[in-house]
């Protein structure tokens, strides 16, 4: 039957291990590589997708008789820029708020430290 | 010399008879599903082997076996919480996936599976459908939520067709993203390497400009290093952040 002081000490001793090795798990930093595709290609994709979809309903509307032909895809190309700037910020958050890069310890690991 | 940098992305049938048919169509054995196959039969045998002998003090295969598992949990549970642990194993096997076509890509002579449009097109289509149902399973109709943000009425109607087109924008971009890295990187190692042997083959005392083009490849090789293990946690992480949103909606943020 072992000593329940050792057991605490052995507590202690895992947490210590334990955070050490959370420490050296850290993923590596965002590179500009890595940052760079990701945001032209949102904006790329975003532009295509929302001309892509104004093209479509200018078809769609034609096939019934009504004769909407450059606007909606004009329209939907503006669209699809705001959803590209949009990706492009959510993107940009993600790097800040560590999610996509090095950041802070995720929320687990809170109660681990206190 | 005539260089043609975009036949290593041909697929071609490594058998002449079609394996059946589908309809009128005939599928063959390609190199590219010769390929798939060497990749995924070396992820499972490494993982497999690696950890095979269960050491309690790692051998240098095992803690590589190990650092890849903790380095995915450590990434799914950074960007989703402890409850899209449930995703390990597709996530592990989407990086791993993504991983071992993106290297044996750099294997001269051999095919890069993920330089083709239609594989990364349907990886992405069954992270974004992985999505989608997770989303309707979780939160019911409430998934349609992630359309609509926080805004006065007369914005809102316009901010969800452009959340909506983000959100089509996803599939596009994850594999666009994979497709075109591998596509460029692959593409400008055979247009070097094709200075380098059309300097070579000319006048003398232009040979040894020929050593310029052969300096710049093995730091291009270098970098389509980086690239591959870079655009395989890429796609990663990514599914991780789409995973999230259909988990939480957008209140984890």
């Amino acid at each position: 039957m072992p000593d329940p002081q050792d057991l605490h000490g052995l507590g202690e001793r895992l947490d210590e291990a334990q955070r050490k090795r959370a420490v050296r798990t850290k993923r590596p930093p965002p590179t500009q590589l890595g940052i760079a595709s990701r945001f032209a290609t949102e904006l790329v994709a975003a532009l295509l997708v929302g001309g892509a979809i104004g093209w479509g309903l200018d078809w769609l509307f034609g096939y019934f008789g009504i004769h909407t032909k450059p606007v909606l895809l004009i329209l939907f190309v503006v669209l699809g820029a705001a959803a590209g700037i949009l990706g492009v910020m959510r993107a940009a958050g993600e790097i800040n708020a560590g999610i996509a890069g090095n950041g802070p310890a995720p929320p687990v690991r809170k109660d681990e430290e206190n | 010399m005539e260089l043609r940098p975009m036949e290593q992305f041909e697929v071609k049938p490594m058998i002449e008879q079609p394996l059946f048919h589908v309809g009128h169509y005939p599928i063959y054995f390609t190199n590219q599903s010769l390929l798939m196959i060497l990749v995924v039969l070396a992820a499972s045998l490494f993982l497999t082997l690696a950890m095979s002998k269960r050491l309690m003090v790692p051998s240098r295969a095992q803690s590589m076996a190990e650092l890849s598992y903790e380095f995915v949990a450590n990434m799914i549970n950074s960007a989703t919480g402890e409850d899209g642990l449930v995703f390990f194993p597709f996530v592990f096997t989407l990086f791993f996936f993504v991983l071992f076509c993106n290297l044996f890509g750099m294997i001269p002579g051999s095919f890069t599976v993920t330089s083709q449009i239609a594989v990364t097109f349907a990886l992405a289509a069954v992270v974004i459908i992985t999505v989608i149902v997770t989303g309707f399973a979780k939160h019911g109709i409430g998934f349609l939520m992630l359309f609509v943000p926080k805004a006065p009425w007369y914005i809102v109607w316009l901010l969800v067709i452009i959340e909506f087109i983000s959100f089509l924008t996803r599939p596009i971009s994850l594999s666009v993203r994979l497709f075109a890295n591998m596509l460029a990187g692959h593409t400008m190692l055979v247009v070097f390497g094709g200075f380098v042997v059309m300097l070579g083959g000319a006048a003398i005392y232009l040979k040894p400009l020929a050593l310029a083009p052969l300096a710049l490849i093995v730091a291009i090789m270098l970098l389509e290093l980086l690239v591959a293990f870079l655009q395989a946690y890429v796609f990663a992480i990514l599914t991780c952040i789409y995973l999230n949103e259909a988990l939480h909606l957008h209140d984890h943020h």
